[in-house]
C-alpha cells in the first residue's frame, strides 16, 4: 500500500520534471524575449522595493521596525510568493486552462488532474520576483546585526518553503473557484497579489480586522510576521513561546494545504458532474 | 464481445442563470436559479470490440456527452456503463490508458513544441515503453506521412496536419478502443479522403474499436457498417447504415424557383417527383436517387415548368433526422 503510494508519488514528481522539461525549453526557444521579461520583471520589483527605501529615508523606523528588518519581510514575502509563482504557474493560469476548455483533456491521462495542472506551465522569467526577494533579504542581512545561528539560517528555508506552500493553495483555491465561475477569479488575485504587499510589513501596522483576516483566515501572518519575530530576534517576540513561533508555518502551510487539496477535489468532482 | 456496454444512461445538467457583472458573479456563487436540461436520455447500446461505429446527430444532441461519459471525464446521473471491463468514471485513469480520443476542434497536443516533442511527452505519460514507442512512431510515420512536419511546433501545423499528429498522439500507447469527435471536419476534400483510409486502416490491421461523431455523411457511410442515431438525448436509430441509406440517403431534394410569371396553387405534379415543401414561387421536389439522375430531374421540370433557379440538395444527418421524425419512424 505504502510502497504503491510512493511509487505513484515518485512518477508523478518524474512526469512534473519532464513536463516542466519540455516548458523549458520551449521558452528558451525565445531567449532575447526570456531575458527581456527576466529583466523588466526585475527592474519593476525593484522600484517597488526602493519605495519602502525611500519611506525609511523620511522616517527611521516602522512601528519600531527598522529599514533592514522591513527589507527582510519584504524579501521574505517575494521569495516565497516568487517560487509559488514559478512551481503553481499551472494554477495561477487555470482560468485560461477553462476558458480554453482544456480540463477535459488533462481528465482524458492516466495522472492526477492536480499533478497535471501542477505542470502546466513555468514561466522561468517569473525567477525575477526571487532574485529581487533575494536582494532585499541581502540587504536586510547587511543592515541588520542579528546574530544568524545555525539553527536560524537551517530554519529560514522551512519558512519560505511553508509560505510557497501557502501561496501555491491560493493559486489551487483561485483556480477551484474556476469551475463554478470564471468572472469571479478576481476575486482571489485580491487575495494573493494584495497578500504578498500585507506580508511584507510588520503586522501591527495594519487595522485590527485585517490582522486577524490575514491570521486566521488566509493565515499569511504564520509564514511572514511571527517567524520572522524569532528570527530577527524582535522583542515582540517574547510574548510568545517560542515553539509557537517555529511551528506556526509549519502549521499553517500543512492546514491550509490541506484545506485547497480538499477544497480543489470538491471541484473537480463538480466539475465532472456538470462539464462546465 | 461487447467491449463498451451502455446501459439506460442519462445525464442531466443544472443550467444557471448567468447573471451580468462583478456583483452578479458573487451572487451566483450563492444562490442558485436556473433550470434542468437533459442531455442524454435513457440511452442503451453495446459495441463490440472491433467495430467502427457511426455516432450522429445534430449539434446539442448529447453526442459529446455521451463520449465524455464513455471517457470517464463526466460522472453519469444514472445508468450503467462498461468500458473495456472498467467503470469509466471509477476508473478513469485505468481506462485512460485503454483509450484514445481524438477531438477535432481541440488539440491534445502541445501548442508551442514541435510535434515530435508533443509525442515523446505523450510516451511519459502513458508510460510507453522506449521500444514500442519506436516501432509504433515508425508505422504511423509511414501511414499517416508525418516525416515533413515532425519537427514543426503545433500552432504552425496546417489543420490536415494536426490532426494526423492528433490521431497519432491517441494511438501512440495502443489503446484498443479511439473515439473520434468529428475527425474530418474542417478539412479538405484530399486531408479528409487520407484521414479515412487511415482510419479503416487501424480498425482493420490493428483491430481498435472505433466509436466516431461526425456530421458527414460520407465518413458514415465509408467507414462504417453501423450507426447510432441521437436527438434531443434519445437514441432514434441504432442499425446498419445500408438501411439508412436506402431509406433516406437516396433521397435528393431539387429545390426550384418558379419564374414568377407562372401562377400556381399547391404542390407540382411530376412523375417520379414529390412536392414535398412550396414557399411562393420556390418548390421542394424530393426524387430517388436510384430511380432518376440529377440531369433527368431538372429536365422532368423545366419541361412543364419555366424554372428560374435551382439547387441540388444532398440528404445531411440533419435531414435524415428530420425524415424519421416527420415519417414518425422508430426504426
Amino acid at each position: 500500500m505504502l510502497g504503491a503510494t510512493v511509487a505513484r508519488l515518485l512518477e508523478d514528481v518524474s512526469l512534473y520534471r519532464i513536463f516542466v522539461g519540455s516548458r523549458l525549453r520551449s521558452q528558451m526557444q525565445y531567449r532575447e524575449s526570456f531575458l527581456v521579461m527576466l529583466v523588466l520583471g526585475f527592474v519593476g520589483l525593484t522600484t517597488e522595493f526602493l519605495a519602502i527605501i525611500l519611506l525609511f529615508n523620511r522616517f527611521d523606523t516602522l512601528i519600531g521596525w527598522s529599514v533592514g528588518e522591513v527589507a527582510f519581510l519584504y524579501g521574505l514575502a517575494s521569495i516565497s510568493f516568487g517560487m509559488a509563482e514559478l512551481f503553481g504557474a499551472g494554477f495561477d493560469n487555470f482560468p485560461e486552462t477553462i476558458r480554453r476548455a482544456e480540463f477535459d483533456r488533462v481528465l482524458l491521462r492516466p495522472q492526477s488532474a492536480f499533478v497535471q495542472v501542477l505542470s502546466g506551465d513555468f514561466q522561468l522569467r517569473r525567477l525575477g520576483r526571487i532574485l529581487q526577494g533575494t536582494m532585499a533579504l541581502g540587504f536586510a542581512f547587511a543592515w541588520t546585526s542579528v546574530a544568524w545561528s545555525p539553527q536560524k539560517l537551517a530554519y529560514l528555508p522551512v519558512v519560505v518553503l511553508c509560505g510557497m506552500v501557502l501561496y501555491i493553495g491560493f493559486f489551487v483555491l483561485g483556480a477551484t473557484l474556476c469551475f463554478w465561475t470564471v468572472d469571479s477569479v478576481e476575486v482571489a488575485n485580491i487575495i494573493t497579489y494584495g497578500g504578498t504587499e500585507f506580508a511584507s510589513y510588520p503586522l501591527p501596522i495594519y487595522h485590527v480586522l485585517m490582522q486577524r483576516f490575514f491570521t486566521f483566515v488566509v493565515p499569511l501572518a504564520f509564514v511572514s510576521y511571527f517567524p520572522s519575530l524569532y528570527l530577527l530576534g524582535r522583542p515582540e517576540a517574547s510574548d510568545w513561546p517560542q515553539w509557537l513561533l517555529v511551528a506556526s508555518p509549519l502549521a499553517a502551510a500543512a492546514l491550509f494545504a490541506l484545506v485547497a487539496w480538499l477544497a480543489w477535489g470538491f471541484g473537480v468532482k463538480h466539475y465532472r458532474s456538470t462539464g462546465s | 464481445m461487447a467491449i463498451i456496454t451502455v446501459d439506460s444512461l442519462r445525464k442531466s445538467f443544472w443550467v444557471n442563470q448567468r447573471r451580468a457583472g462583478f456583483a452578479g458573479a458573487v451572487r451566483g456563487l450563492v444562490s442558485r436559479t436556473g433550470h434542468e436540461v437533459v442531455a442524454v436520455d435513457d440511452i442503451s447500446f453495446e459495441i463490440a470490440a472491433g467495430e467502427m461505429v457511426g455516432y450522429i446527430g445534430p449539434n446539442g444532441a448529447g453526442k459529446s456527452t455521451t463520449i465524455k461519459v464513455l471517457t470517464g471525464i463526466l460522472v453519469p446521473s444514472s445508468g450503467q456503463v462498461t468500458v473495456a471491463g472498467l467503470v469509466p468514471w471509477e476508473q478513469r485513469r485505468t481506462l485512460a490508458g485503454k483509450i484514445g480520443a481524438v477531438f477535432g476542434q481541440r488539440t491534445q497536443l502541445w501548442w508551442d513544441l514541435p510535434l515530435i516533442e508533443s509525442l515523446t511527452l505523450l510516451q511519459h505519460v502513458y508510460g510507453v515503453p522506449s521500444d514500442r514507442f519506436n516501432a509504433n512512431l515508425s508505422y504511423f510515420r509511414e501511414i499517416l506521412e508525418l516525416d515533413g512536419f515532425l519537427d514543426t511546433p503545433v500552432r504552425q501545423l496546417s489543420l490536415g496536419q494536426r490532426m494526423r499528429g492528433d490521431l497519432v498522439a491517441a494511438l501512440l500507447h495502443e489503446p484498443p478502443i479511439l473515439y473520434l469527435d468529428e475527425p474530418t471536419i474542417g478539412l479538405d476534400v484530399v486531408a479528409r479522403a487520407r484521414m479515412r483510409e487511415v482510419l479503416q486502416e487501424i480498425n482493420r490491421e490493428r483491430g481498435v474499436t472505433v466509436l466516431l461523431t461526425t456530421h458527414d455523411m460520407d465518413d458514415i457511410s465509408q467507414l462504417c457498417q453501423r450507426m447510432l442515431i441521437i436527438d434531443h438525448g434519445k437514441l432514434l436509430y441504432d442499425g446498419s447504415v445500408e438501411a439508412i441509406r436506402e431509406r433516406y440517403g437516396m433521397e435528393r431534394t431539387l429545390v426550384v424557383d418558379l419564374d414568377g410569371s407562372e401562377e400556381i396553387e399547391g404542390p407540382l405534379e411530376l412523375p417520379g417527383m414529390t412536392d414535398v415543401q412550396q414557399d411562393g414561387p420556390r418548390h421542394w421536389l424530393r426524387f430517388r436517387r436510384d430511380q432518376a439522375s440529377a440531369a433527368e430531374a431538372i429536365t422532368a421540370v423545366t419541361s412543364r415548368h419555366r424554372i428560374r433557379d435551382l439547387t441540388l440538395e444532398e440528404p445531411d444527418i440533419e435531414g435524415i433526422v428530420r425524415r424519421i421524425y416527420e415519417g414518425g419512424d422508430r426504426l
